[in-house]
């Protein structure tokens, strides 16, 4: 985007050189303040808790600066040495990698199958887009609490994790099926031409080109199930099977505000894993991200 | 050569408009079933392709709505007991108890509040955002941390900003003269502060959203309102605003989606509390299920928050299918 060289009418508007660059100042602030603002409020919240996360239980409300006075990794510590942190934090990393994978595995054949083929069930891509409007994960969390615990299925991660991906499925075929259909069909019709087979086509041709999608969407999954509280409430009951939101809402509501350095570097790691896969691939994401809300 | 199916260059096509061509095609190609230029394969092959998604999804998002609507059809004497049919009266009983009649009451005014406070906000962050050039691009890319953030982490960060000894909010009104405020423990300040919370932890899919309107608004409509004399304001009241009145509608819709569902944000924050204060829709359906351990009521709740959400996805469908949008 290119900024647009303000314009002024010259008939009506004084146009000395010191009241241009007044005006020039004038419209800094007038978008500097907005900005600072955003800052302000996406930020501060943030490093406002980082800085807890290195306070001292007693100087919490003592000292109350951005920059600790006697920094200290005891809340680290208070956290690490939590079982229930260890076991949550590897849950959390098995189930958000195993919700992204699967999650591709099953979305790509499909997307490919609505967006390519035409076929009875085809308008069921209708479907697809409304439904994670019209089921969201709240609406599933008490029924299938009562289906899993049915089945047997509930404590598992396995379960955790089929269900996550059946949450995030819709969307991603939803965006596959526009990505695929951006593929132009000439380049597979070449190849077939050359005897390229349905798994060869999409092996050399579909995915590679939708390399961008396949990470967009294995990181959307990933946040998906990263940060699920709703059906990791309804689907675990046990320690040993939670993940990391379900554990830190439990510490919140054991030490109260007993612990708040240990609260605070609690949300500090849960958040600093995606912040990193964030950040690598950033370019890959934002986009999707948008689209993801609405699709 | 097959033209129908390639869709033209540019940007990804929404949801609504794929399916809007596709019924349109569905309608012209009737009878035509299972055409394609490509060869090498058989007639089975879209189905094996896409029949695991399909199985997946009708197994584990529409089996349970079905699920819960005939579980809120019955009752049981005690957990575990026989269940018996008793038709609508688990709903009957829900609105005749004002407890539940309030919790929706509170429901609507959290999910208003949150679009008073977010909407505006969202606004004026996306028109700083367009005008940040150059070097501020970055803001861009640090817009969207709390949408990284998970609920109850963000519940967390609020509970320690807003503490009422230490809390910098606090100090903050503190420095102004407004001492003391205790955020938790009084029910409007509590409601409050959660839609606060809310806003915050979505308000980055409102920013980006209403932020790709304004890209798309033409610069030379804006150069010619200058020329005439229109700033600021004004060229923003009546050239941008009008044109991403669709954007709007979207990152009003969307808001209202989070809040109606908003679970760990409140639970974490307030807990329902202090006493019913912020008892909303989700927190009726956890204590039903979780703590009451009533699961047939707790599954007509589902049903009820289910209609508000269908209520809501009818308006988008409507509304999309009115603005016609492009990739929004």
């Amino acid at each position: 985007m290119s900024l647009r060289v303000p314009t002024v009418d010259v008939a009506r508007q004084p146009t000395t050189r010191l009241d241009l660059r007044l005006r020039r100042w004038l419209r800094r602030i007038w978008i500097g303040i907005p900005l600072l603002a955003l800052a302000v409020w996406t930020i501060y919240p943030v490093l406002m808790t980082l800085s807890i996360s290195f306070k001292t239980k007693a100087d919490v409300s003592v000292d109350p600066g951005l920059i600790p006075s006697n920094p200290t990794l005891d809340g680290y510590r208070s956290v690490l040495e939590r079982q229930g942190f260890q076991d949550a934090f590897i849950n959390s990393m098995v189930v958000g990698l195993g919700t992204a994978l699967l999650t591709v595995v099953l979305a790509v054949p499909a997307a490919y199958a609505f967006a390519r083929f035409r076929f009875r069930g085809r308008h069921l891509l209708l479907l697809f887009t409304l439904l994670p409007r019209l089921i969201p994960g709240l609406g599933l969390m008490v029924p299938l609490y009562r289906i899993a615990v049915a089945l047997g299925a509930i404590d598992q991660l396995l379960t955790l994790i089929v269900a996550f991906t059946a949450t995030v499925l819709p969307l991603a075929v939803w965006l596959f099926v526009g990505y695929f259909q951006q593929v132009p069909r000439e380049l597979e019709e070449a190849a077939n031409v050359d005897g390229a087979s349905l798994f060869t086509r999409i092996r050399y041709i579909v995915l590679p080109l939708a390399f961008p999608a396949i990470i967009t969407l294995g990181v959307l999954a990933f946040r998906e199930a990263w940060n699920e509280f709703n059906l990791v409430l309804g689907l675990t009951s046990t320690p040993g099977s939670r993940t990391l939101p379900y554990e830190l809402f439990l510490m919140t509501q054991t030490t109260g505000f007993q612990d708040n350095p240990g609260q605070a570097a609690f949300a500090i790691m849960t958040i600093i894993p995606f912040i990193f896969v964030y950040l690598r691939l950033e370019r890959y994401v934002v986009s999707g991200l948008t689209s993801g809300a609405l699709k | 050569m097959s033209r129908v199916d390639s869709s033209p260059p540019g940007e990804v096509e929404s949801g609504p408009q794929i399916a809007l061509r596709q019924r349109r095609r569905h309608r012209l190609a009737a009878g035509r079933a299972d055409r394609t230029s490509l060869v090498g394969h058989s007639k089975g092959t879209p189905y094996l392709l896409s029949g695991p998604s399909i199985l997946m999804v009708t197994a584990l998002l529409v089996f349970p709505v079905v699920y819960a609507l005939w579980g809120s059809l019955f009752n049981t004497e005690f957990l575990g007991g026989p269940q018996y049919f008793v038709g609508l009266e688990q709903y009957v009983d829900l609105f005749a108890d004002p407890d539940f009649v309030w919790s929706v009451t509170r429901t609507l005014i959290f999910v208003t509040g949150v679009l008073v406070i977010g909407i505006p906000l969202g606004l004026v962050f996306a028109f700083a955002l367009s005008r940040a050039t150059g070097k501020l691009r970055f803001m861009r890319g640090l817009t969207i941390v709390p949408y990284l953030i998970s609920g109850i982490a963000t519940a967390v960060i609020f509970r320690l900003i807003l503490n009422r000894d230490f809390g910098q909010v606090n100090q903050v009104l503190g420095f102004f003269g407004i001492e003391d405020v205790a955020w938790f423990s009084n029910p409007t300040l509590a409601m409050f502060a959660s839609m606060v919370a809310q806003v915050w932890s979505d308000l980055p899919l409102v920013v980006l959203l209403l932020l790709g309107g304004l890209m798309t608004v033409d610069g030379e409509l804006l150069d010619a309102a200058d020329v005439d004399g229109a700033t600021g304001w004004k060229r923003a009241w009546r050239i941008s605003i009008p044109l991403i009145i669709p954007q709007l509608v979207l990152a009003t819709i969307l808001l209202s989606y989070q809040a109606l569902t908003s679970l760990g944000v409140i639970i974490a924050l307030t807990g329902g509390g202090p006493v019913d204060a912020t008892r909303t829709l989700p927190i009726a359906l956890y204590e039903a299920a979780f703590i009451e351990l009533e699961t047939n009521k707790a599954l007509a709740i589902v049903i009820v928050i289910l209609i508000f959400n269908a209520l809501l996805t009818l308006g988008y469908w409507g509304l999309s299918r009115r603005y016609d949008l492009e990739g929004a």
